[in-house]
């Protein structure tokens, strides 16, 4: 067999804890099924506050909008709306969110209302006090026309603007970034028309803000962005307007890898085994995008960039002080000049850590390549870890039936390392949990459980179906008690120091 | 030395010997082969002139424009070229990261395009790839986009094969050197002089350097990034290492400091590849008698890449600054001696003071332009820093009330002055923002 090449979990405190404690693990699945989800409501918390850290190192006023899309926990949101109000926030992209977020204990006040709008989304946001972000100037007439049919209060939103690249405003710096194309947002070029919309139902609406949402790893497109922003709010104060704070979305990133030379040595495997100098590292010789044109690798892989050195607070940080490309001096500084709050809108990055995905062993066996590649059948589905979807590549965590692995027991027997590929329950060659031939310390047996790590965001629940009556994940929220780890169904959970019920 | 036109000065570029004092290796003869000698600056003025004149030559007098995938050089050839023949050029890349070679780019009347970062939220169906985007409109019927496609192009090795390569072996004598070191980035100078040396002498060794993986060194590829390269073919070189951005500078500072040669970073990654790979071999030779010569490329000049320099080694380029400094004074000496004013008192002092205070606003020109305290004048922190540095911006009887966004860098400032000799400067406290939130009027320009 080859060296294994493995990409193990990045995985922190108090999630290490808890994967130490393989027993409590098993006895949630063996209660609750496979797949079954593990989230740690704590962390979101303390995802929050290392963002607010960042602000405060910069002087910064405004929220932290947990991006409500990664994933659909109540856990979660309630943890969120038990923070300091002023503090965070949260971004809806829909009405059943919206109600959610409600439900949960957020107050409208500190609702962001992103993404499409339907009517209804647009009626319960502006009744309930919640701040719109508007994606276009129809959907502020829309929103205008409802707060005058319904008597409702002036609601405060914020202006999505997109396309920055085609700007020849003031940043211009002689150079132009192209970018993805995005159907979100107006494009700066055109926000004339919003403006004009703006004061035009200045009874109905108020600017409290700009914003902007990138779908890009690199800072540089955002600084850029960034600062046009603020040369924006300008604009807006001199035509009378208000505008408070600027917007600048999510995307701030985590890693999923904890070492980046398992990650290097896995992607320049990747291109050799595509070029054919190496054996396939994937189901049926998959490259994930890159192909082999005669010697020569073309396309670009659709993998999330699973090590990242500079991820979530710290890419907000390293955003803010890179010097913008116009005025030269750092975002932050720009920001705390102009008098402008900052909002984020981080998702996957705040619910970093958060929890875990676990999968039962069902079935193991040889392949026809031989016994260097088994496979392994999972209790669990493409569709309950969307893994694939989403690009990620990371190792599963082992935690054997028996107990072993957590160095108190024995190591049973039959080890060393195995590659082995992950297929799900479904019947349907296409059900892989990753496409990736996986290696893991040695090869699993029935019963034992596989833990996915880092899931909590977009990875855990994104695309859970019903299709073919498999178990859907039941999603536990689990905390430290008294020496032992502690859970409660998601739905059950609320912040209280006791959740079981005990008064405190 | 007499031409008619600027491309008839490139190529025959200089070999010069490296003092063995510098590179300690006692029983090899080791050469630099001054590419960034070159009329416009480097080693890829052979290839872009090679493979753009024909293109030139069809296209002169019309409307077309000469596009490159591009950071650097071979941008900064085509745009002198595509100039010298009334076309345009357009550089389109993400590579691009040193931000002096980009202004020297527009400087040449080059258009750039930057290709966007990776997507953070994955869509592995999308088939929306800028760079797709790009090739496609290349080949649009009508096009007048000349690409001269450097990652492709057999000109690009061509060019070598007939000017680089020959050349060296004619300096040496027509002999050729028993190592070829040169790093990699279209692969078109490592693979057209190895091809003209082997088929001199088979027994050449050719090292090929790239960038580690992790880390950039402006001009060259990592050893992922070679597999996307056409010209690129793994059985050219008999060895494949990394170097690091630390090598690049390291060797770049010897290049320079001890040798007179004014290499850019890749000039100095493959010197530092080139002494660190023959030093075994250098011992191995000890006590047998015999000499070898190795010959490495430096593919340009040092200038463009300052800031590169100043982001990993700022000790390279920054004496320790002299004179008043705010960023001198701890924390507690900040406190110690900084005064400052609550926004009411200010005010107060402002609309009282006997005689009244000067109001120096620190923010950047945008932020005073755009909100201001009535009667404040700007002047920018940075600017600030500088004047201080010498002595008194004002005179010892003008009362000052410094502001900033939120009064921690004016009472440093304030502290400063006031340790200077200045008997009244003052910070606003909670600056600006306080002012503001204060309820305190502020005006527009
Ligand atoms: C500064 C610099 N060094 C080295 C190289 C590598 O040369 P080649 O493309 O011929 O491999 C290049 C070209 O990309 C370059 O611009």
């Amino acid at each position: 067999m080859d060296a294994p090449l493995y990409l193990r979990p990045r995985v922190e405190p108090p999630l290490a804890s808890l994967l130490q404690d393989a027993p409590f693990l098993h006895a949630l699945c063996d209660a609750l099924g496979s797949p079954l989800n593990v989230l740690l409501p704590e962390v979101v918390a303390e995802n929050a506050e290392r963002f607010r850290s960042v602000y405060r190192r910069h002087h910064l006023a405004g929220r932290v909008y947990f991006a409500h899309k990664a994933n659909r926990s109540s856990a979660l949101v309630r943890r969120l709306a038990a923070c300091d109000p002023a503090a965070v926030g949260i971004d809806v992209a829909s009405l059943d969110e919206l109600r959610h977020a409600l439900g949960c204990g957020f107050t409208g006040d500190r609702v962001m209302a992103t993404g499409p709008k339907d009517r209804d989304f647009l009626w319960l946001a502006a009744r309930v006090g919640a701040t719109v972000n508007l994606d276009s100037a129809g959907e502020l007439e829309q929103l205008a026309h409802l707060v005058r049919r319904h008597g409702l209060g002036r609601v405060d939103v914020l202006v999505r603007l997109s396309e920055f690249e085609s700007d020849a405003g003031p940043t211009g710096s002689g150079t132009r970034v192209l970018s993805r194309r995005s159907r979100f947002g107006t494009p700066v070029g055109r926000s004339g028309e919003v403006w004009e919309a703006l004061e035009r139902y200045a009874d109905a609406v108020e600017l409290t803000g700009l914003a902007y949402h990138l779908d890009t790893t690199a800072p540089e497109e955002k600084a850029r962005a960034l600062e046009r922003c603020v040369l924006l709010m300008d604009e807006c104060r001199g035509r009378g307007l208000r505008p408070r704070a600027v917007d600048i979305g999510g995307g701030f990133g985590v890693g999923y890898v904890d070492d980046a030379g398992e990650w290097e040595r896995w992607t320049t495997a990747l291109s050799e085994a595509v070029l054919g100098v190496r054996p396939s590292l994937t189901w049926r010789g998959h490259g994930y995008g890159l192909r082999n044109e005669g010697g020569t690798v073309r396309g670009t892989a659709a993998l999330y960039p699973a090590h990242r050195s500079v991820a979530g607070p710290g890419y907000l940080d390293a955003l803010l002080s890179r010097p913008a490309p116009a005025l030269g001096r750092p975002p932050a500084t720009l920001l705390l000049e102009h008098l402008n709050d900052l909002y984020v809108e981080p998702g996957r990055a705040l619910v970093d850590q958060c929890g875990l995905s676990l999968a039962r062993v069902l079935d193991v066996r040889p392949t026809e390549e031989g016994p260097a590649r088994h496979l392994v059948r999972l209790g669990m589905n493409a569709g309950d870890v969307s893994l694939e979807e989403h690009g990620v590549l990371v190792d599963p965590v082992l935690l054997p039936r028996d107990g072993g692995g957590d160095g108190r027991r024995p190591e049973p027997s039959g080890g060393g390392p195995v590659g082995v590929h992950l297929v799900g329950n479904l019947c349907l060659e296409a059900d892989l949990i990753t496409r990736r031939l996986v290696y893991l310390p040695r090869l699993p047996c029935a019963g034992d459980l596989l833990a996915f790590v880092n899931t909590a965001g977009y990875v855990m629940d994104f695309h859970a179906h019903r299709a073919q009556r498999q178990p859907v994940a039941r999603t536990v929220a689990v905390a430290r008690g008294e020496g032992a780890w502690r859970w409660c169904p998601d739905e059950d959970y609320w912040p209280l120091t006791d959740p079981q019920g005990v008064p405190s | 030395m007499r031409y008619d036109t600027i491309t008839e000065a490139i190529g025959n570029t200089p070999l010069v010997r490296i003092d063995p004092s510098v590179h300690g290796l006692r029983h090899i003869d080791l050469f630099a082969k001054l590419e960034m000698l070159n009329p416009f600056g480097s080693v890829k003025d052979r290839p872009a002139w090679f493979m753009a004149r024909p293109h030139l030559q069809q296209g002169a007098g019309g409307d077309g424009t000469v596009v490159e995938l591009s950071s650097g050089n071979t941008a900064k050839a085509l745009a002198l070229l595509a100039g010298m023949h009334g076309l345009r050029f357009r550089s389109v890349t993400n590579r691009m990261r040193v931000p002096e070679i980009k202004e020297l780019l527009l400087l040449l009347g080059a258009e750039i395009e930057e290709l966007p970062g990776q997507s953070e939220c994955l869509d592995p169906t999308d088939t929306d790839d800028p760079l797709t985007r790009f090739h496609q409109a290349l080949s649009e019927p009508d096009s007048t986009y000349l690409h001269t496609d450097q990652y492709f192009n057999p000109r690009n090795v061509e060019a070598h094969a007939t000017g680089t390569g020959p050349e060296i072996v004619k300096d040496l004598d027509g002999r050729v050197p028993d190592w070829f070191i040169a790093c990699v980035g279209t692969a078109g100078s490592s693979t057209g002089v190895a091809r003209v040396l082997r088929e001199h002498d088979p027994r050449v060794r050719v090292l090929g350097l790239v960038a580690d993986k992790a880390d950039f060194i402006p001009g060259i590829r990592t050893i992922d990034e070679v597999h996307q390269v056409g010209l690129f073919d793994p059985a050219t070189y008999d060895s494949l290492t990394s170097v690091t951005s630390q090598d690049a500078i390291d060797g770049m500072v010897t290049l320079i400091r001890r040798c007179g040669l004014l290499s850019g970073p890749t000039g100095g990654a493959a010197y530092r590849g080139a002494v660190r790979h023959l030093e075994s071999v250098d011992a191995e030779l000890a006590g047998t008698g015999s000499r070898r010569t190795a010959v490495f490329i430096v593919c340009d000049r040092a200038e463009s890449y300052l800031s590169y320099v100043r982001r990993r080694r700022p000790e390279l380029l920054g004496a320790a600054r002299r004179g008043h400094s705010a960023a001198a004074l701890t924390d507690g000496e900040v406190r110690a001696e900084g005064r400052a004013v609550e926004v009411g008192e200010a005010r107060r002092w402002m609309a009282d003071g006997d005689p009244r205070p000067l109001v120096v606003d620190l923010r950047g020109p945008h932020a005073y332009a755009a909100l201001h305290i009535e009667g404040s004048v700007n002047i920018v922190d940075e600017l600030f820093e500088e004047l201080v540095r010498t002595g008194l911006p004002f005179s010892k009887r003008t009362p000052v009330l410094l502001a900033c966004p939120v009064g921690e860098k004016s009472l440093r400032y304030a502290a400063l002055l006031t340790r200077m000799g200045h008997p009244d400067v003052r910070s606003l406290a909670g600056g600006v923002v306080a002012w503001r939130d204060a309820g305190a009027p502020l005006v527009r320009e």
